[in-house]
């Protein structure tokens, strides 16, 4: 699971952050972070977590957006990126976990029975 | 007024991003004054951070969602009507936001 290896882990994981920091100034800017969760050379996959300021201002979608496809480009040993807010989307009650998923009494996708109203939390 | 450059669009990331924030962030802030701020943070949060804006020609653009959109939400219950009613608005929402921030009057 570390993923980082002696040849060179490092030296990407610091030209992931120099082209954040390049790239996405806004993201500090505006009080966010981004931080470098995982970083997989063999497979070229980098997970990067937005946090504070970012969840919920309205611009973290776009930002997302951005960073996974501009970095793909920049970077020729990043393949794939990994970003998120966390599901930490501070402020709205309710949505403390990140990781919780609400509980739809049978929730089925594409099974459409979710349409009684909007109370379905309490059960019967 | 914008120079708008279709082409340039192309490459939406790296040109128009300042652009592309703003008009995000004005449709963000419309929907969470005016709906439910919860559910306008979640459709923020787990819908459109994978959500890419095109353009259509003639000052018309589209905001293209993610699959199963109403399978994405996480830490809040809605029922999906209601949600598919919320989130055609929230799309019209950016829609115009992007009309408007590239100088094409919606």
């Amino acid at each position: 699971m570390s993923t980082e290896t002696e040849d060179g882990g490092d030296e990407l994981r610091e030209q992931v952050g120099n082209f954040l920091r390049r790239n996405f100034p806004q993201i500090e800017m505006h009080g966010g972070s981004a931080a470098i969760q995982d970083l997989d050379r063999e497979t070229g996959e980098v997970s990067i977590q937005l946090g504070g300021a970012c969840s919920g201002c309205g611009i973290s979608p776009m930002t997302i957006q951005a960073i996974k496809t501009r970095m793909v480009d920049e970077i020729p040993e990043i393949e794939k990126v990994h970003a998120n807010t966390g599901g930490d989307t501070g402020g709205s009650e309710g949505m403390s976990g990140g990781s919780m998923s609400p509980s739809f009494p049978g929730h089925e996708s594409s099974s459409g029975d979710a349409d009684d109203d909007e109370g379905p939390e309490a059960p019967f | 007024m914008s120079d708008f450059d279709p082409e340039q669009f192309e490459d939406k990331y790296a040109n128009y991003f300042p652009e592309l924030q703003r008009a995000y962030k004005s449709a963000f802030e419309t929907m969470n004054d005016r709906y439910d701020s919860e559910l306008v943070h979640a459709i923020d949060q787990f819908v459109l951070n994978e959500s890419e804006p095109f353009y259509e020609g003639d000052g018309q653009f589209r905001v293209e969602l993610p699959e199963n959109p109403y399978d994405r939400l996480q830490g809040v219950v809605v029922a999906e009507e209601k949600f598919e009613e919320l989130m055609d608005r929230y799309e019209d929402e950016l829609e115009a936001e992007l009309q408007s921030v590239f100088g094409f009057e919606a």
